[in-house]
């Protein structure tokens, strides 16, 4: 047993070691997605592959139990050596998020023996497929979405291996970029190694595992003790995405049945859908990331996560449904369905903890627009977004607007980095009146943007909420739907689903609006003061006012 | 009337708890110090009444020739949300960038009852005004004169004390912005107006419009502060015009330039900014040119780079949650104060801060009612800290008190004795200080092990040791009155202006003589400046940087263009070159095949003003004796488990030469030094005590 004091400092240099990953990598990536929106995690993992702490971008958390494990069923700890690097695409076989996501794990050794893994994942700006930018609204198979790689060894003791590189490089419409993100990647990992090493060299390789197992085990217990003060029951939640980009007409189900029993708790999936057949399928992977998410949530946001929560967790999944795809069902938008789950989810867990119910929320949404030959000279000629929404309101709290939600959280690319990179016009940015919705607390606002092509472009939007908007909770009422408009002012305009592909001519212009957050609680029973504040903000217009919250001032 | 000679230069540092007064005598070369309680109410009270104690001590007013002020008024201002009614312009069209900011929440990522930062300037009091300009700068639509006049009419109706305006695209053609201030001027000429132009002419719209909120919500509290102050120093018989205000690029800048309101942005970490400066200043004499500095005071602990003289700096933070993106020196806080309260958490780690028992009711040990143990109940229960010698004796400590809250929070819990749950504690805190400088410097490609270890404010001594134990630091450096040390620095700043102008370009396309007349444009900008502060006649350094990048990344690094002339090609190919190794640098890679973007030009304006030139004390003919100054021993527990007696000395006793081998303690009123068992110390010449571990190269 390990000393309280020993696994506290252990934790403290970990989480720094983490930190100094991350900093070194989002400032040395090339591509905007990684620079803008910091798209990418780094880690570090005990000798089985389980996560010690969690990273900012929480939804990797849950990956890397995965790879890092597939790496160890198919390489065995036995044939690894100082300086290997391992690298991922695959969503099935080592439970990435989607083809985009490439993930490297490096073992640490000590004392001649294995302690642990160095890993990061970090969204590519393309690896290939039917589309550029990778992620196709439109795909149907995983083959569309990119070169899939399953955990091959892309270092073997320090040495690059040059064919695969070439191979990745040859595969990407992006060489240059992916290339550049690969190697700052790459020496993220493997500055964890070293740091990890340099540890192990200090408090000895046995107290650094012994601090590894402390520190899962800690979680596990603060997570039961947490789970052990809800109720015992079961309680089942359900929601619908639109449609999965494709069979447009097909709503998908997301259902979950909750148990609590004791300090245990599990997830029921069977009820889902069918798996769809364009690109909204989850892998187990983001299932359990959108689980303890909510859990955390619910139960009590100063929870720690790592590998060791899962002591206290159960899933259950059927075959072939939306939850649990089997391959070849493409993948690619995945967010778009985690944001859905999270929301189903957490309906059911408020029923165990009524005082922290969440109406639904807006999700988030990606605008991609291949520019092809109009890019500008020197610049990139993919312009890659991740769009936010608004957060639901819950007991007396109003629901936050124009915001990355639940598990995305992601920058906003500055206008003025658009503009200049890029061929376009952002025309418009603008706050929605009435978008949130009403309820005695209200949803959050969602934004319009409005964009005017410079250059002639293909448009690429993913997202969700225009046939089943965010719900409300408790008698409120549901958020706005989103909407996508293109040709937008002219006698062609046309509103579109939400996600789709479009080529538009240079002077087009086209607009997009997120959905707004569920109202929770009776809209009458609002405070009058708050009405008259939401007016005066033009958050809420003095004709809704009248008609929703039943306004008189 | 004689004209008198201006014999005094006085620093004054207001902090949260205590303002600090530094009053140095030029011929003789002294300096005097008082400590007061600061008056948050009024800051400018307890600044004047501490200034009186010195006067009433036959200081003559006249004689004081410069004053120099840190203030965290801005600061506080900002943190309880105290500033003006600010409404905002923008370009029509874009009221989202306000609501949208990043876009990411900060704060508990798990927490999805999550608030924004209130609005600076909410949604009722912004105005869309039709314009627009492109990214190179051309007019897309025309200013609407009318909707300005409206807007501030209304704005001024709705009783606002400043303006804010941020236009799209602003920092390449800053004309719709100027149009539009003095439209305000005519029709609300009461109110304060801050342009994104002149505030942070800087791509990238959400980070330049917070920032130029900030500085229109902060602009009249400081006008408002330094007005009163400066009324109170004239009142007081000082009337010299030498007044400066600390900023947070560790240079201060006139009461004139703090008066005109486009600079108070400048000015949020003004605090903490005077301790790297007087760091920087001890680094100058070439003792000791690479120092870190751990400030650790009441509820947290500052950390700060020094190298080669010269203090680290940055060019983006977040202060209150509000993003402002101006220089400001490079530090990083964490929560290890003496009043940081340890606590066992459910899963049984043992976990200190980021809660903090405050000066009130403060550590258990104070006796005021605190419950909770704290590090410097810790310190005390280790047997480190003099209970009757606390803040020279103000502040008694009561050690029953702190073993109390050791026992039952933490010892009890995790079964260990209480001075084992007290060195447990001062373990988990030093390492997580050790670290914080670890990966600061990592961040930065340095290596702690080349620095100097500089630790002030009461506790920084008492946890030095142990710190660069962890770091592989074999040199600290105490000076002679740590808790009076950021005063100090006041009395070694210059006055440093900084500007900037985004205009994003590959090199490869960049003409360069279009660079140089916008270096040119900065710089005449600058002496404007510095001519309207009343420095028109001071001999003024000015330096060129560019901010640049490889074309695709985000993240800009700045390159001094320092030793080259105009820009040219060569100059060009230069600047390419210093920043690839500057890249290489930091990151630890380079690109050199890769197409370089210019996105910022800088310009740093930098005037001297004289600076407290400390005497060397001479070393004493005898030999030094450091038994003058040994008052006594008393039992340690550095470990937790094994006590050792250890000699006690006064530090005021100890004359320059004096040795000392650990482990001691060395106490003075504002702070105590713990030297640990493996480090000797000696008193240099000009009254620093420095510590070196043993078998360290000399």
């Amino acid at each position: 047993m390990i000393d309280p004091v020993t696994v506290e400092i252990i934790r403290n240099k970990i989480a720094g070691l983490v930190d100094e990953m991350h900093y070194h990598f989002y400032r040395s990536g090339y591509s905007t997605i990684i620079r803008e929106t910091r798209d990418f995690s780094c880690v570090i993992l005990d000798a089985s592959g389980r996560l010690i702490t969690a990273p900012p971008m929480f939804f990797h958390g849950t990956v890397y139990r995965h790879f890092c494990g597939r790496v160890l069923e198919i390489y065995g700890a036995e044939h690894m050596a100082p300086g290997d690097v391992f690298v991922s695409n695959h969503p099935y076989e080592a439970g990435l998020p989607h083809v985009s996501d490439m993930g490297f794990v490096a073992p640490i050794f000590a004392a001649g023996r294995l302690i642990g893994f160095s890993g990061s994942i970090a969204h590519k700006a393309d690896v290939g497929g039917a589309q550029p930018g990778s992620t196709s609204a439109t795909a149907t198979e995983i083959f569309q979405e990119g070169l899939l790689l399953p955990p091959v060894r892309i270092e073997a003791a320090g040495i690059a291996n040059a064919d695969l590189h070439r191979l990745i490089a040859a595969n990407s419409r992006q060489p240059d970029l992916v290339a550049g993100d690969i190697a700052a990647q790459i020496a993220a990992t493997r500055l964890g190694v070293s740091r990890t090493q340099a540890l192990a060299d200090r408090f000895g390789a046995d107290r650094i595992s012994g601090a590894f197992a402390a520190i899962l085990d800690g979680a596990a217990r603060d997570l039961g003790a947490a789970i052990g003060a809800l109720p015992d029951g079961a309680h089942s939640a359900r929601g619908f995405m639109d449609s999965d980009g494709v069979e447009r007409d097909r709503p998908i189900l997301m259902a979950v049945t909750v148990t609590v029993a004791g300090d245990r708790v599990a997830f029921d999936f069977t009820q889902s859908g069918a798996q769809a057949k364009g690109p909204i399928n989850l892998r187990p992977s983001m299932v359990e990331a959108c689980c303890f998410y909510s859990l955390i949530g619910c139960l009590g946001p100063d929870l720690h996560f790592n590998d060791g929560c899962r002591d206290q967790v159960d899933f259950i999944y059927a075959p072939d449904t939306i939850t649990n795809a089997r391959p070849p069902a493409p993948v690619s938008s995945y967010q778009m369905a985690n944001l859905k789950l999270v929301d189903v989810i957490l309906d059911a867990l408020a029923r165990f903890r009524p005082g922290r119910a969440i109406a639904n929320s807006g999700s988030s949404g990606a605008l991609g627009i291949n520019w092809g030959a109009g890019a500008r000279p020197g610049q990139a000629s993919l312009q890659y977004e991740i769009l936010g929404s608004a957060y639901g309101a819950g007991a007396g709290h109003d629901g936050a607007s124009c915001t990355a939600t639940h598990l995305s959280n992601l920058h906003v690319t500055p206008i003025e980095i658009l503009e200049s990179e890029f061929p376009c016009r952002v025309t418009k940015f603008s706050l929605i009146p009435d978008s949130g919705g009403a309820g005695t607390s209200r949803g959050g606002l969602a934004f319009r943007r409005g964009y005017e092509l410079l250059a002639d472009g293909t448009v690429m939007r993913r997202y969700d909420r225009a046939i089943f908007p965010p719900d409300g909770i408790n008698g409120g009422a549901p958020g706005r739907a989103s909407r996508f408009v293109i040709r937008a002012g002219t006698a062609a305009e046309e509103e579109t689903p939400a996600s789709g592909r479009f080529e538009l001519k240079a002077g087009e212009r086209f607009y997009l609006e997120s959905a707004g957050g569920g109202g929770c609680g009776d809209p009458k029973l609002r405070p009058p003061e708050l009405i008259a504040r939401d007016i005066a903000e033009g958050y809420v217009t003095l004709e809704a006012a009248k008609r929703d919250y039943g306004y008189e001032g | 009337m004689a004209r008198t000679e201006p014999r005094y230069r006085l620093g004054v540092d207001v902090g949260g708890t205590h303002t600090d007064l530094v009053l140095l005598d030029t011929e003789t070369g002294t300096i005097a110090v008082e400590k007061i309680a600061s008056t948050p109410a009024n800051p400018a009270d307890g600044v004047l009444c501490g200034i009186r104690r010195f006067l009433d001590g036959g200081v003559d007013p006249a004689a004081i020739g410069f004053f120099a002020h840190g203030t965290t008024i801005t600061t506080n201002a900002l943190l309880e949300m105290r500033g003006a009614k600010v409404g905002l312009m923008i370009s029509a069209g874009y009221n989202a960038i306000q609501e949208t900011q990043t876009q990411a929440r900060d704060g508990n990522p798990f927490d999805y009852f999550y608030d924004k930062p209130a609005p600076i300037a909410p949604q009722s009091r912004t105005v869309e005004i039709p314009e627009r300009v492109s990214y190179t700068g051309a007019v897309l639509t025309a200013l609407d004169e009318d909707a300005v006049a409206a807007g501030a009419k209304m704005l001024d109706a709705a009783g606002v004390d400043a303006i804010a305006v941020n236009y799209l695209f602003s920092y390449m053609y800053p004309a719709h912005e100027g149009r539009t201030a003095e439209i305000i001027g005519d029709v609300a000429p009461r109110v304060h107006v801050s342009l994104s132009s002149d505030v942070l002419p800087r791509i990238r719209e959400w980070p330049r419009l917070s920032t130029t909120l900030v500085n229109a919500y902060l602009a009249p509290v400081l006008t408002r502060y330094i007005a009163d102050l400066a009324r109170g120093l004239d009142s007081l018989g000082i009337t010299t015009p030498q007044r400066f205000l600390m900023q947070s690029n560790g240079g201060v800048m006139p009461f004139a330039a703090a008066m005109d309101g486009k600079n108070t942005v400048h000015t949020l970490l003004s605090g903490p900014a005077a301790g790297a400066r007087a760091a920087a200043w001890v680094a100058s004499d070439g003792g000791a040119r690479d120092l870190v500095t751990l400030d650790m005071g009441g509820t947290s602990a500052d950390i700060a780079f020094i190298q080669g003289g010269v203090p680290l700096e940055v060019t983006e933070g977040t202060v209150a949650r509000r993003q402002v993106d101006v220089p400001a020196l490079d530090m990083t806080t964490i929560s290890a104060g003496g009043g940081s309260m340890a606590k066992v958490e459910a899963g049984g780690f043992l976990t200190v801060g980021p809660e903090s028992a405050g000066a009130d009711p403060g550590p258990a040990c104070y006796g005021q009612g605190g419950t909770a143990p704290t590090i410097t109940d810790a310190d005390l229960a280790c047997g480190l800290l003099n209970p009757d010698y606390f803040l020279g004796g103000s502040q008694r400590l009561e050690p029953g008190a702190a073993e109390r809250a050791l026992e039952t929070a933490i010892a009890q819990p995790l079964n260990l004795s209480v001075r084992e749950a007290a060195a447990g504690i001062r373990r988990i805190v030093d390492e997580r200080m050790a670290d914080e400088v670890r990966v600061f410097a990592a961040k930065r490609g340095l290596e702690p092990r080349d620095f100097t270890l500089l630790p002030f404010g009461g506790a920084g001594a008492v946890h030095a040791a142990a710190v660069a134990g962890e770091l592989g630091i074999t040199r600290i450096l105490v000076p002679p009155r740590p808790g009076a040390f950021s005063a100090l620095g006041l009395l070694c700043a210059d006055v440093v202006h900084d500007f900037i102008r985004s205009e994003l370009k590959p090199m490869a396309t960049l003409d360069p003589a279009h660079g140089e007349a916008l270096f040119a444009e900065l710089e005449d900008h600058a002496r404007a400046e510095l001519a309207a502060e009343g420095l028109g006649q001071a001999i003024a350094t000015i330096t060129r940087e560019l901010d640049m990048r490889y074309a695709g990344q985000g993240y800009e690094l700045r390159v001094s263009l320092q030793g080259l002339g105009a820009l040219d090609p060569a100059v060009l190919g230069e600047a390419r070159t210093r920043f690839h190794a500057r890249h290489l640098e930091i990151h630890g890679h380079a690109a050199p095949e890769k197409e370089v973007e210019v996105v910022s030009y800088r310009v740093r304006a930098h005037v001297s003003v004289p600076k407290f030139e400390p005497r060397q004390r001479a070393r004493p003919t005898g030999p030094t004796d450091a038994k003058a100054a040994l008052k006594g021993r008393r039992m340690v527990w550095f470990d937790g488990l094994t006590g050792v007696e250890v000699p006690i000395y006064e530090r005021d006793l100890l004359e320059v030469g004096a040795t000392l081998a650990g482990p001691a303690i060395v106490e003075q009123m504002d702070a105590t030094t713990v030297i640990p068992k493996g480090w000797g110390a000696v008193v240099d010449t000009y009254g620093n005590l420095i510590l070196e571990a043993e078998g360290a190269a000399p």
